[in-house]
């Protein structure tokens, strides 16, 4: 299969105060291209450490992470390591955070493509005006000039999108770009995001936490939980059928699909006290005696998924969802 | 006892807190620990302008005085100043810039402006003509910095309380119906004092640099009080010759000053509960 | 059932007052907003941000003051009063924060938050405080060593606990819960959703329940009303209104919302969202409505049956079914 982004083993540990918080272990992910890739999982499943590490900006007090980022074909996570400006491209979470308020939104994205893409200033902003055409930005000409506090927050988002295509990257890495945002405007830029994939061609990462929104935009998925991927696959596959009990369990939160609202027993352990073995085994209701000494391995499953636990057919028994 | 915990982990706020409380004990315990504490107003002409020396370890001056008696003598002056001038300063302060803060109207833009006034009173000056006006010395030197330090803490209070009463929890406390007063004193004013505790702490140094000028100036201290300002002042006429003369009272300003800052910023991070960590 | 809380043509303005050469700002945030919560039921109240709906609510409070229109709670008259006075005949009344951690002082550890509204409202003793306390933490399920915590120190879950926690130890009989699930995991929402019927059933609580999320409002609610700058659109039976939305903007609202089976229902809603600084002549929402007339530009249309208790403002809603 022909990858945009390749993830093996990666291992990501933040110290601090005499603690090491075990933050994203043994993550293994593909994007392949041109298609949509979701990573789905509850606060401190690790999603933004993720983030950080494609990104090449973990904090400086990560430890020395482990395992591989491939992307265009060269392993992109050592410190060392070239950083592949402008080939990814990043939507960030907060429209309104994400642009400074005292200068033209037009020149910020010209800036970025003046120090990461070829041509003149004038080829940018010919380009920069089919983008914000490509974004459905009202008036695309126009927008160059504006300062950001000119644009609503939808607008503010097609914006960021456009900035972070605007260096023709190889990969786009979303962070819940549209949680900031109304319902409706949110329909709005995810239609306009699977459009751009579909017509661009594009590679993505999105990360969420909404399965709704997943559902709606996401090929495949990763559903990540306290660092580690709990089950990988096709994400009407995933949805459909969820087989990890964390992946389970949580469905059976969403108030679509819930027959009675139960949530989750206990509570994410935090990142400096891991469980032993399998990270959800103190909340899992079909835990077994090895679930505490063994680190579970992916597991190929059905319907090209793969699955962090030899117990989950035992969930099938198991009187949920 | 957290705060001083988080404190003492911060270590350039834990040197501050040393200076400090090592200044304390020097100003409590002067007279026992000054080796020649009668030296505060006796002169022995004989012995005028000596380096320093095993007797002398700061030298004398041009009395024949032991100036590291005089250092040591003059720690509590400062303190006193520094002390009494904040205080009268927060006490004069934090009130107006409470009750300005708080509504928007008459009374605040009344007190805002008279603040605004004060704060355009160049400290100096006042403090020169009120010497000329009472009588120079050390009392009216405290009153002209305690009447031109004031408006920097209703400033500060001011600020604090504009964006504390737009805070999400003043408008849950008036959702369950607690008064205004009770708001302003138990919730607006500890959520503020951090900002005064730094500009309380900065403001000691701040008070004793400019005490140690008003001595200078000749509208401080009288002599032959053991004062930093008017040591250096004297020793004027002396430098560079007597090097010593004007070194060590200065380096008394400027460690204690300097304490006083590294405090400042430290207590600001250690006073808040939000930068503490939990105690589970 | 008998009436609880009744709201007739009630109109907010939201401003500063004039001040030195400073003109007085108004915005029009309520206008005319009829409507009528039964004892024990859950009323729900959806808008995108922007509709007024916040306002509503610290209005029905007496937080904000009504530039026209009338409140009764229980029968009594409870409008035309200065805030403090309005806060006090309306005790009954209480408001639990969208962000209940930043609604807690962060310098109080939270015993002594929950300490505070009991004396406030006169509970002189300390053992009964203290009684109820713990019982009250026991309810929202927190264990009573909580009181000695932080806000900081607590998760999301369990602010929103807390700032439950808080304004049932009052006893009101009508909670206005803001965006209650916010911002929360899909797991911890489901544990919050279910504490809410939970202590509704134990309490005999009424709730009013403000949401953006449709797919949560139509879990919890017995009846909803929609917002759109300002007004009530639509109001009706919970079941009725989402099986059969009769306003456009209900429409485009329930089509937006993403769903797990990534169904994309109806058509999107295009345009800007709406500000109260531009509100369009007659139907308010015409500029954005794809079945808009003539008439709908020049006449704001009347609220009219569409089903029993069900009631619409659009000229053109027979026909949009």
């Amino acid at each position: 299969m022909d990858a945009a982004l390749v993830i093996e083993d990666l291992a990501v540990q933040l110290r601090g105060r005499g603690e090491v918080a075990d933050i994203l272990d043994g993550i293994t992910l593909t994007v392949p291209r041109g298609s949509v890739t979701g990573v789905v999982g509850e606060s401190g499943c690790g999603k933004s450490t993720l983030l950080r590490a494609i990104l090449g900006i973990l904090p400086g007090r990560a430890t020395t992470p482990r395992g591989r980022i491939l992307f265009e074909g060269r392993d992109i996570l050592p410190a060392r390591a070239a950083k592949p400006h402008g080939r990814i491209g990043f939507v960030p979470q907060d429209p309104y955070l994400s642009l400074n308020p005292v200068f033209r939104a037009g020149d910020q994205i010209l800036e970025i493509m003046r120090r990461h893409a070829p041509g003149t200033r004038a080829e940018h902003r010919a380009k920069l005006v089919e983008l914000f055409r490509a974004v459905q930005l009202p008036d695309p000409e126009a927008a160059l000039r504006k300062y950001p506090h000119q644009f609503s927050g939808g607008q503010r988002q097609r914006l960021l999108i456009a900035a972070a295509l605007c260096c023709d990257p190889a990969l786009i890495v979303a962070d819940e770009p549209t949680t900031a945002l109304d319902v409706t405007t949110q329909r709005e830029v995810l239609g306009l995001l699977r459009e751009l994939v579909r017509a661009r061609g594009l590679s993505m990462l999105f990360v969420t936490h909404d399965f709704g929104v997943l559902a709606s935009l996401c090929d495949e998925v990763s559903v990540l939980y306290a660092g580690r991927v709990a089950e990988s696959g096709p994400t009407r596959a995933v949805l459909d059928t969820p087989t990890h009990p964390y992946t389970r369990m949580l469905l059976a939160c969403h108030p679509d699909r819930a027959v009675e609202l139960l949530g989750i027993p206990g509570a994410v352990p935090p990142a400096t006290a891991q469980p032993a073995g399998c990270r959800f085994h103190p909340r899992c209701p079909v835990a077994q005696p090895d679930c505490r000494q063994d680190v579970p391995p992916l597991l190929p499953w059905s319907g090209g998924r793969a699955v962090a636990c030899p117990h989950a057919a035992r969930m099938e028994a198991h009187a949920l969802a | 006892m957290t705060a001083l915990r988080h404190l003492l982990r911060d270590p350039v706020a834990a040197l501050g807190l040393l200076i400090v409380v090592f200044a304390l004990f020097v100003a409590i315990f002067a007279p026992w620990i000054a080796p020649r504490p009668e030296d505060a107003f006796e002169s022995n002409i004989m012995l005028r302008l000596q380096p320093p020396s095993a007797e002398f370890p700061f030298g004398t001056d041009d009395l024949g005085r032991d100036i590291f008696s005089r250092v040591i003598l003059g720690t509590r002056s400062a303190l006193v100043v520094a002390v009494s001038v904040v205080l009268a300063a927060i006490v004069i302060g934090v009130p107006i810039g409470l009750a300005a803060g708080w509504r928007d109207g008459w009374l605040s833009e009344v007190l805002m402006r008279v603040t605004d006034v004060f704060l355009a009173v160049p400290q100096l000056i006042l403090a020169l003509a009120l010497g000329q006006l009472l009588a120079p010395g050390l009392t009216t030197a405290m009153v002209a910095l305690a009447l031109t330090y004031w408006p920097f803490f209703a400033r500060t209070v001011f600020a604090e309380t504009r964006r504390l009463r737009g805070a999400l929890f003043v408008d849950a406390l008036a959702g369950i119906g607690a008064h205004p007063m009770r708001i302003l004193l138990l919730h607006v004013l500890p959520n503020a004092a951090p900002a005064v505790l730094v500009r309380a702490t900065i403001g000691m140094g701040f008070t004793i640099l400019t005490a140690a000028l008003l001595g200078f100036l000749g509208v401080g201290a009288a002599p032959p009080t053991p004062d930093w300002g008017l040591a250096v002042a004297e020793a004027r006429q002396h430098l560079p010759d007597a090097w010593w003369y004007a070194t060590f009272p200065g380096l008394a300003i400027m460690l204690l000053v300097l304490g006083f800052n590294l405090l400042g910023d430290g207590l600001r991070d250690a006073a808040d509960p939000r930068l503490r960590r939990s105690r589970k | 059932m008998p009436e609880l809380l009744r709201a007739e043509a009630l109109t907010t303005d939201l401003g500063r007052r004039a001040g030195f050469l400073r003109p007085a700002v108004s915005l029009r945030a309520v206008d005319g907003v009829t409507l009528s919560i039964a004892e024990g039921e859950a009323f729900g109240v959806v808008g995108e941000s922007g509709c007024g709906k916040t306002t509503l609510a610290r209005t029905l409070l007496g937080l904000q003051r009504e530039a026209a229109g009338e409140i009764t709670l229980g029968g009594r008259r409870v409008s035309g009063l200065a805030p403090a006075e309005a806060r006090r005949v309306r005790a009954d009344i209480q408001y639990v924060h969208q962000d209940p951690g930043a609604a807690l002082d962060p310098w109080w550890r939270v015993g002594a938050t929950l300490d505070e509204g009991l004396r406030i409202h006169g509970i002189s003793s300390a053992e009964e405080r203290a009684a109820r306390i713990a019982e009250m933490l026991a309810a929202v399920g927190l264990d009573a060593d909580f009181g000695q915590r932080y806000p900081h120190e607590l998760s999301g879950g369990q602010q929103r606990r807390i700032g439950l926690a808080r304004i049932l130890l009052l006893r009101p009989k009508l909670v206005i819960l803001d965006e209650p699930t916010a911002g929360l995991d899909l797991s911890v929402q489901a544990s919050v959703l279910r504490l809410l019927a939970e202590l509704r059933a134990r309490f005999g609580l009424t709730y009013l329940f403000i949401s953006h999320d449709l797919t949560v409002v139509r879990r919890v609610c017995d009846r909803v009303a929609v917002m759109y700058l300002g007004q009530v659109v639509e109001e009706g039976p919970a079941e009725a209104l989402f099986a059969n939305p009769a306003h456009p903007y209900t429409r485009a609202l329930l089509a937006a919302a993403p769903h797990l089976d990534g169904r994309a229902a109806g058509p999107s809603l295009p345009g800007e969202p709406p500000s109260l600084r531009r509100i369009p002549a007659g139907c308010r929402f015409h500029p954005r409505c794809t079945r808009a007339s003539a008439l709908c530009a020049a006449q704001a249309p009347p609220m009219e049956a569409a089903g029993p208790a069900h009631q619409v403002a659009c000229h053109h809603w027979r026909e949009a079914a």
